[in-house]
């Protein structure tokens, strides 16, 4: 279709002396490192945290067809792609129960959706295979076989299970998982610039050990598959160059995982999606050409217990599922993108009044034409989705954007639950409790915010980073029924840690002085407002008229709480771990892993396991 | 040259749409004075506003976009019957320097073959603060798509607002700084132009009177510029007041009665709550806010409190923090030991203390000071930081007291002055300021440009070219506001989201320009159906707003730009053999030109402009295809040029011959030979082409940037190409 063209010549000197004369070098080796110092460990009440090793992945040299200096005028006016850090996802192919269980509703008054709760635990990383999970709902009829609606744990039905649509042929091979069209490796792509994998690959993979981790890191146009297990993890097992685009984020799915197939998707700074397979090499390109959508994906997620569905959050506020073995239809972009119709390009639209539940939908999971992408689109506003996550119950996802907004959706039912608002400015990360009680939020108001979900309300701030918060991890292996610990990391380049219990985190005083924005906050607190939207349509001070109105019936809008009356939570730990604005952690049983802006992935050994190891 | 690349590649954009203003907005780039993109977004302005808030002119902004501060300079004192029966405001006494004589305007443009490398060293050299060693016979300003460029073309539009003249007496104060600053905000709303370049000369003067430092050539620091005007300003309407008191004394006259209650009406009201003295009035309300510090004295564990006031907040700063944490760190608590200790009264001597300072009352406008130069003794000098501080949109203060009112009050980030240099003893300044309707625009002296709102964020000090914020100025605002805002400007978004989208994938529109300036990207690149429509509706109904000051010799090309940004190229493509013609012809050739064409398209050019615009949006989606092969040929022909034009001396003339020739383009209408053949260019020649090209492009030595760019428009056209496919079919 399209032939890449040769690539350029470098004539030396002709460009190259006034841009410093320094001709880009194509390739970079990541590095490891093991600083040691005071300054690489730190205290916390169960122990100290000793830096193991720094990984420092490589930040790949813009594309020769790229200019290779940065505008040197500061004014220039320019827009920039869209870029993010280094973004990872750490995968064992062994399953292991999480440490942590939530063993549903018995232990709490939680009445999420109303229904009974499922049982469901959240896993050590991401989302728990669903090994353990197909077995215990030997009761559920055709859904919990169909491979492409989404399996979910307990009574929570799959996404798209009514839509018979969606059930597909149910192969009888289960081993046997389809894998993506194209080989990479041989790929004339214009889209992907260079593939580089390991020589000893076959070899690595067979002798690495079975419990060992892999991880996925996308930094600016490269992404990078490597053996966190293998003591030369700098040689990465397989490096993706894209052209142009930046993969600006990516997952794995948990439910296809095994050691002959692993499903990964990547959202790009041109909109587009890729979905590769890294065993076989294989890749298939969604969205193609922003045929879907045109803005930049900023996040991207396997559906819970799905097998082939995905949700990728557009920045033009454009959350889509799509499916990875789908051809790419058309999902109008014009129309999508202007805020004039209701209509999806098919116009197939289930729930024509997108106001009535404060999210339009441009395509319903449950629209009658189902043979191409996207499987449903939802437009939740003209605002930057930063980040989204799905609840440990698989019901709800919760959305923040640059706006400052956090969505409560109910994903199943395709509703806007809740809507809150930061103290000010944007939110940037978004995760829920292992038990799915409360979603936390940090943003540029360099504030994590923890709201519980029971009581639709905010019941605590936490204060300790010096700048904007850029992630948010629960560590599953200090979290138990009553109490939490959770990590954040921010632009300051700090590790925050936390400690929070339900005792801890009283309701919000409800007496306060009056102040500009107040909704009656207690009223609320009081209704069940989970098994019944309809009732409290209290909205407070927020929004401006117009949003009042549509949203009144159904959604209710939370107003932003003053100061006075939310507890501030300090941090048990904050610790300068990067100079470089941090932008990813994640827990691991032995580990407390983060990353840097410049590639820097460090891992911070837990109390008593540096000792084993060292 | 640059220009001319740059153009084509733009013409040749194959994005998903390239919609008629994009084509519009092309002109920009283009050798004559052209709309610019400030022109282009004012011209589907209504009448102009009463409160001149539509009004972009370049100068010092941050305090007339402050509605309080602008309306409070602008009626006070309030006029007493006597003064105006009618009651309008006194007429400025505003000189209108002609714009410059607009025939010297292209024998500027003789010299446009400055290659983009060469600018680019001079650029450094300016943001360095000196002249560049070894600079070539070029002045930087003969450079399109430099600032430098477009300020001299501000300069040459006009009209150009001379205040040379005092125009205290109608005020009835004496001359002094607040009148200038009433002078230059006077003159700006009653200017019948909405763009234009104003000169502060007589403020400037009394500026440098009444302040000793500023009477040199040295650069000066914007913050004490700042709270120098503003303490001025303070001062003279104190004294005014004070004066008017006393006349009013004398007379009793109840009309002038009600103008110092307007001037101290508020500074009354804050009396009683003590923190005042008397006769301040509109400027503190505005500005000022109330810190408490309390201290604490560790020997006898007194607490003390003191309030002051503050017009801004000087905050230090530190590595990757963020503005938020800066001001909780200037309330945090702070030892008052060693050589700086406390007298306490209790304890009756010098003791170590604990001083913390909070903010007792929020000012409407919150003026942060980030203090990026710090002395430092090992090089004894002042030295800029560069640390990363991030500023978001909303701000709400942490460091309040317990009994502050509203200490949760919301403000919003209007304006940012930034800091360009190296360090702190010369840089420039420029401000990008939030308008209140037509988004944020970037002042750059004489320039205006309207910029996207991420633009805002580009300088937390970590990006590369040592522009930083330096004071930011929140004001106050309210959450329903804020919602409001983002619900309207939720488009804007997700305009700005495909841009970055295709900033990515369409390579060789945006990252592949090296012009800097270059505006186009942030037109809007997506949904030309409905957004461009209205604006271009608007434009054609009329177009004689934001042309008016331009002179007619002006005019021709922007007319003849119109039709396509296609059509400047295609005249390059058949002029292009005669490149090698004398310099001396061109000038002659030209000169003329400009003279006829002065008269006749100045006619002209309004009606072919409505017609084409009209038209070019009817055919954009088969013009975008025909750019693209357009421009391939385009770039044929350019490497031929190139090759032939070997020495340096030919540069200018490559210019020069550009402008001629696309006024003849414009004049004889290439339109149609354009067209044809367009379309049998086919992606294979094209990609031919390319590989053609690519080599041979280093050899010449004449324009340094084109092979870079030669390379990066490949690629991506290719892509590009590909990527509009879907949408063309």
């Amino acid at each position: 279709m399209f032939v890449l063209p040769p690539p350029p010549r470098y004539p030396a000197g002709a460009y190259g002396v006034g841009l410093g004369g320094v001709v880009p070098l194509i390739e970079t080796n990541n590095t490891l490192s093991n600083p040691t110092g005071p300054e690489y460990q730190f205290l916390v009440g169960e122990g100290t945290y000793v830096l193991k090793e720094d990984l420092h992945l490589a930040t790949p040299p813009p594309h020769p067809s790229e200019a290779p200096v940065v505008n040197p005028n500061p004014l220039a006016t320019t827009p920039q792609p869209a870029t993010a850090g280094t973004k990872m996802s750490i995968l064992s192919l062994e399953t292991r129960p999480p440490p942590f269980f939530y063993k549903g509703p018995a232990a709490t008054t939680l009445s999420l959706g109303g229904t009974t709760l499922s049982i469901q635990e959240h896993p050590s990383e991401g989302r728990y295979s669903t090994e353990g999970a197909k077995s215990s709902e030997d009761g559920r009829a055709t859904s919990s076989e169909v491979p492409t609606g989404s399996i979910t744990l307990g009574s929570a039905p799959a996404f798209g299970e009514g839509n018979s649509l969606l059930a597909p042929t149910v192969s009888k091979d289960v081993n046997k998982k389809k894998k993506p069209k194209n080989n990479v490796t041989k790929s004339n792509s214009s889209f992907i610039s260079r593939v580089i994998v390991n020589d000893n690959l076959a070899r690595k993979l067979t002798e690495r050990p079975s419990d060992g981790l892999f991880a996925f890191a996308n930094i600016n146009r490269a992404f990078q598959w490597l053996d966190m297990s293998s003591p030369t993890k700098q040689d990465y097992l397989t490096k993706i160059l894209f052209t142009k685009a930046h993969c600006l984020c990516h997952d794995v799915n948990m439910v296809t995982k095994s050691v002959s197939h692993i499903d990964v998707i990547m959202g790009f700074s041109t909109g587009e999606i890729i979905w590769w397979e890294p065993i076989s090499q294989r890749y298939t390109r969604l969205n193609k050409n922003g045929i879907i959508n045109n803005t930049p994906v900023s996040e991207i997620r396997w559906i819970p217990g799905s097998e082939n569905l995905f949700l990728a959050a557009h920045m033009d506020g454009l959350l889509v599922v799509y499916d990875k073995e789908k051809e790419d239809g058309h999902l109008n972009p014009e129309e999508e993108g202007l805020n004039a119709s209701v209509s999806g390009s098919e116009g197939e639209l289930s729930n024509g009044s997108a106001h009535g539940n404060g999210i339009r939908i441009n395509k319903s999971v449950h629209s009658k034409n189902q043979k191409t992408n996207p499987v449903a689109a939802w437009k939740l506003s003209n605002q930057r989705i930063n980040a989204f996550a799905f609840s440990p119950d698989n019901r709800h996802l919760a959305v923040v954007s640059e706006d400052g907004t956090l969505r409560v959706i109910d994903y199943l039912r395709e509703e806007l639950l809740d809507l809150y608002y930061s103290y000010y400015g944007g939110l940037s990360c978004v995760c829920w409790t292992p038990d799915g009680k409360y979603v936390l939020t940090g943003g540029q108001d360099d504030l994590i915010s923890i709201w519980s979900m029971a009581d639709s309300a905010l019941v605590a701030r936490c204060q300790g980073h010096r700048s904007w918060v850029s992630a948010l991890a629960f560590d599953l292996w200090r979290c138990d029924d009553r109490s939490y610990r959770f990590g954040s990391v921010g632009e300051d380049g700090r590790l925050c840690l936390w400690d929070f219990s339900v005792g801890m985190l009283h309701r919000p005083k409800t007496a306060a002085p009056a102040a500009r924005h107040r909704g009656s906050i207690s009223s609320r607190i009081t209704a069940p407002h989970r098994t019944d939207t309809n009732t409290s349509a209290n909205s407070g001070g927020m929004g401006g008229p117009g949003t009042e109105d549509e949203w009144e019936e159904n959604v209710i809008a939370h107003p932003v709480q003053p100061r006075a009356v939310i507890p501030m939570l300090p941090p048990v730990l904050t610790h300068v771990i990067d100079n470089h604005p941090a932008c990813w952690l994640a827990f691991t049983e032995d580990a407390i892993i983060t990353s840097c802006k410049s590639g820097h992935v460090r891992t911070w050994s837990r109390p008593g396991v540096q000792a084993a190891t060292a | 040259m640059a220009g001319f690349f740059n153009k084509i590649r733009n013409a040749s954009t194959p994005s998903t749409a390239q919609t008629s203003k994009e084509l519009v907005s092309k002109k920009k780039d283009e050798i004559v004075p052209e709309l610019t993109p400030l022109e282009k977004m004012l011209q589907n302005a209504g009448p102009l506003r009463e409160d001149a808030t539509d009004k972009f002119f370049g100068f010092e902004n941050a305090l007339f976009y402050s509605d309080l501060f602008r309306e409070s300079v602008i009626n006070y004192p309030s006029l007493s019957p006597s003064d105006s029966s009618n009651g309008s405001r006194p007429r400025v006494n505003v000189t209108l320097r002609p714009p410059l004589n607009p025939t010297l305007a292209p024998q500027q443009q003789t010299k446009k073959g400055i290659s983009a490398k060469e600018a680019m060293k001079q650029k450094q050299a300016l943001s360095a603060g000196q002249p560049a060693p070894g600079q070539p016979a070029v002045k930087p300003e003969d450079k399109p798509d430099t600032p430098e460029y477009k300020k001299k073309q501000a300069m040459l539009k006009g009209p150009i607002l001379e205040l040379a003249q005092e125009n205290a007496m109608p005020y009835g104060m004496d001359e002094c700084t607040f009148t200038g600053l009433k002078d230059i905000f006077l003159a700006v709303l009653q200017s019948n132009t909405r763009t234009g370049v104003l000169s502060p000369q007589r403020f400037l003067e009394i500026f440098k009177r009444d302040n000793e430092m500023f009477r040199n050539s040295m650069h000066q620091d914007a913050h004490e510029f700042y709270g120098l005007v503003l303490n001025d300003v303070i001062a003279n309407v104190e004294a005014n007041a004070r004066k008017i008191q006393e006349r009013l004394e004398v007379n009793g006259q109840s009309d002038l009665a009600q103008s110092v209650e307007n001037a101290l009406g508020s500074a009354l009201v804050n009396n009683a709550t003590g923190y005042r003295t008397p006769g301040t009035g509109w400027v503190h309300d505005i500005f000022e806010g109330v810190l408490t510090s309390e201290t604490k004295c560790l020997t006898c564990e007194t607490a003390s409190q003191r309030d002051e006031t503050f017009l801004d907040l000087s905050i230090d700063l530190e590595e990757h923090s963020s503005v938020t944490s800066c001001l909780r760190k200037f309330s945090a608590e702070e030892m008052l030991c060693e050589r700086n200790k406390f007298h306490c009264d209790h304890c009756g001597g010098l003791q170590e203390a604990e001083k913390r300072m909070k903010v007792k009352r929020l000012p409407k406008v919150l003026t942060l000071h980030l203090k990026r130069f710090k002395y430092t003794e090992d090089y004894s000098r002042l030295q800029k930081l560069f640390h990363r501080v991030v500023y978001p949109y909303h701000l709400r203060m942490f460091n309040t007291t317990e009994d502050a009112e509203d200490p949760d009050r919301m403000y919003e980030l209007y304006a940012v002055v930034v800091h360009i240099g190296g360090n702190a003893y010369h840089g420039h300044y420029v401000s990008i300021i939030k308008t209140p309707d037509r988004g944020w625009v970037l002042f750059d002296d004489e320039m205006v440009e309207p910029v996207d709102k991420h633009f805002v964020r580009n300088f937390f000090g970590d990006k590369p070219g040592m522009a930083t914020a330096y004071v930011l100025f929140y004001q106050e605002t309210t959450f329903e506001k804020v919602r409001e805002e983002q619900e309207r400007e939720g488009m804007e978004e997700v305009k700005l989201a495909t841009q970055a989208a295709n900033v990515a994938q369409d390579e060789s529109v945006d990252k592949a320009e090296t012009a800097p300036l270059k505006r186009q990207v942030t037109q809007p690149v997506i949904m030309p159906e409905h957004e461009s429509l209205a604006n271009l509706a608007h434009a054609a109904t009329a177009p004689g707003l934001a042309n008016a000051p331009t002179s007619p010799a002006v005019e021709t090309p922007v007319a003849s730009e119109l039709p396509s940004g296609s059509l400047s190229s295609s005249g390059l493509i058949t002029s292009s053999t005669a490149k090698m013609e004398t310099k001396s012809k061109d000038d002659l050739k030209r000169e003329k030109k400009e003279r006829e064409a002065a008269e006749k398209a100045a006619r002209q050019a309004e009606k072919e402009k409505e017609k084409l615009k009209e038209k070019q949006y009817k055919e954009d989606e088969k013009k975008r295809r025909e750019d693209q092969a357009k421009a391939m040929q385009a770039r044929r022909n350019e490497h031929e040029e190139l090759q032939k034009a070997l020495e340096a001396s030919k540069k200018s003339a490559a210019q020069e011959e550009a402008v001629r020739k696309k006024e003849e383009g414009g004049s004889t209408g290439f339109l149609d030979r354009s067209k044809k053949g367009s379309k049998s260019m086919s992606k294979r020649s094209f990609s031919f082409f390319r590989d053609k090209n690519g080599p041979a492009v280093p050899d010449s030595p004449v324009n340094g940037d084109a092979p870079e760019k030669e390379k990066k428009g490949r690629i991506s056209m290719g892509l590009g190409r590909k990527k509009s496919m879907p949408f063309l079919s």
